[in-house]
């Protein structure tokens, strides 16, 4: 029944509608495109945030440690 | 071991998402909406891992005020950032579905407003977090406010069986909607991968906090000495 209603629609249709339903799909890939790239970039930029925060803090412990061990000698 | 452990997870959650991108462009257009319909594979998933984050938060809340325990204030954060990261995945990633398929980006129905609620919650949260020194005091008024924003959840997810909305009627758990099963099954380690990935992320910002603390300790001594 699926394939007999889209040879039907294609009988019925006009080299304007096949245009245009196949920019229409065309689109919709493009915006699929756009989806998987937006969620990935999401997820990698709060990954980028992450390691630079490890990388403050790490820095930020280490200063701190050595300040409290000069402080300690005087 | 424990690093190892998470390293692990996270490879095996990045293989499992390349993987099913090549097995979702494989499958057939969606016969109304083509292949823009297929932003659900990281749509929904992103949701699931949302939800389990904030859930999170907000038992971490409870047993904070129970306990007045830091490590569980420390894991309400973790778990609140995380949720907003994948709260702003599900947002964007619905907003590109919706403007070839409605014409536009964005709708005041009730699904899309209460999930900016929502978003704007849980970053209020984290913002107010900046707001409050005093240690104690902070990690009470956040579990208060983390509650509160759970409130915010139920609502939203029954919004699209409550309301007549624009955006569509629930797919799963719903006699409504119908999935196939090669689509449900990659929906399934989509899923998985997205929970396997906020398990990664939730344990790297506890350890995260946990520096913080010692930081804070140290900067104690530091005034001290």
């Amino acid at each position: 029944m699926h394939w007999f209603s889209h040879v039907l629609f294609l009988a019925q249709a006009s080299p304007d509608d096949v245009v245009r339903e196949i920019a229409r799909l065309q689109r919709n890939f493009q915006f699929l495109g756009y989806g998987f790239w937006a969620a990935w970039a999401v997820l990698i930029v709060f990954v980028l945030t992450m390691v630079s925060r490890e990388r403050r803090l790490k820095r930020e412990i280490s200063s701190l440690k050595a300040m409290l061990e000069e402080r300690q000698k005087r | 071991m424990r690093e190892k452990i998470l390293y692990l997870l996270a490879l095996a959650a990045f293989v499992i998402l390349a993987r099913d991108i090549y097995v979702i462009a494989r499958f057939p257009p969606e016969m109304n909406q083509g292949n823009a319909f297929k932003i659900i594979f990281f749509h929904v998933p992103s949701w699931v891992a949302a939800g389990t984050a904030v859930a999170t938060a907000l038992i971490s809340s409870v047993l904070f005020l129970i306990t007045k325990s830091f490590k569980f204030d420390a894991t309400a954060v973790a778990a609140t950032e995380v949720g907003v990261a994948f709260l702003t995945v599900g947002l964007v990633t619905g907003s590109l579905w919706a403007r070839p398929i409605w014409g536009i980006w964005w709708t005041w129905d009730e699904r899309l407003t209460t999930t900016l609620v929502l978003w704007l919650l849980y970053g209020g949260y984290l913002m107010f977090r900046h707001a409050i020194e005093e240690p104690t005091q902070r990690a009470t008024f956040s579990a208060v406010l983390s509650i509160f924003a759970f409130i915010g959840v139920p609502i939203d997810y029954f919004s699209i069986r409550w309301w007549r909305t624009q955006h569509p009627s629930p797919v799963f758990f719903s006699s409504t909607g119908s999935f196939p099963h090669d689509w449900g099954m990659v929906m399934g380690w989509n899923i998985m991968a997205f929970l396997m990935l906020t398990v990664v992320f939730v344990a790297i910002r506890l350890e995260q906090e946990q520096a913080q603390r010692e930081i804070d300790s140290l900067r104690r001594m530091a005034h001290a000495l």
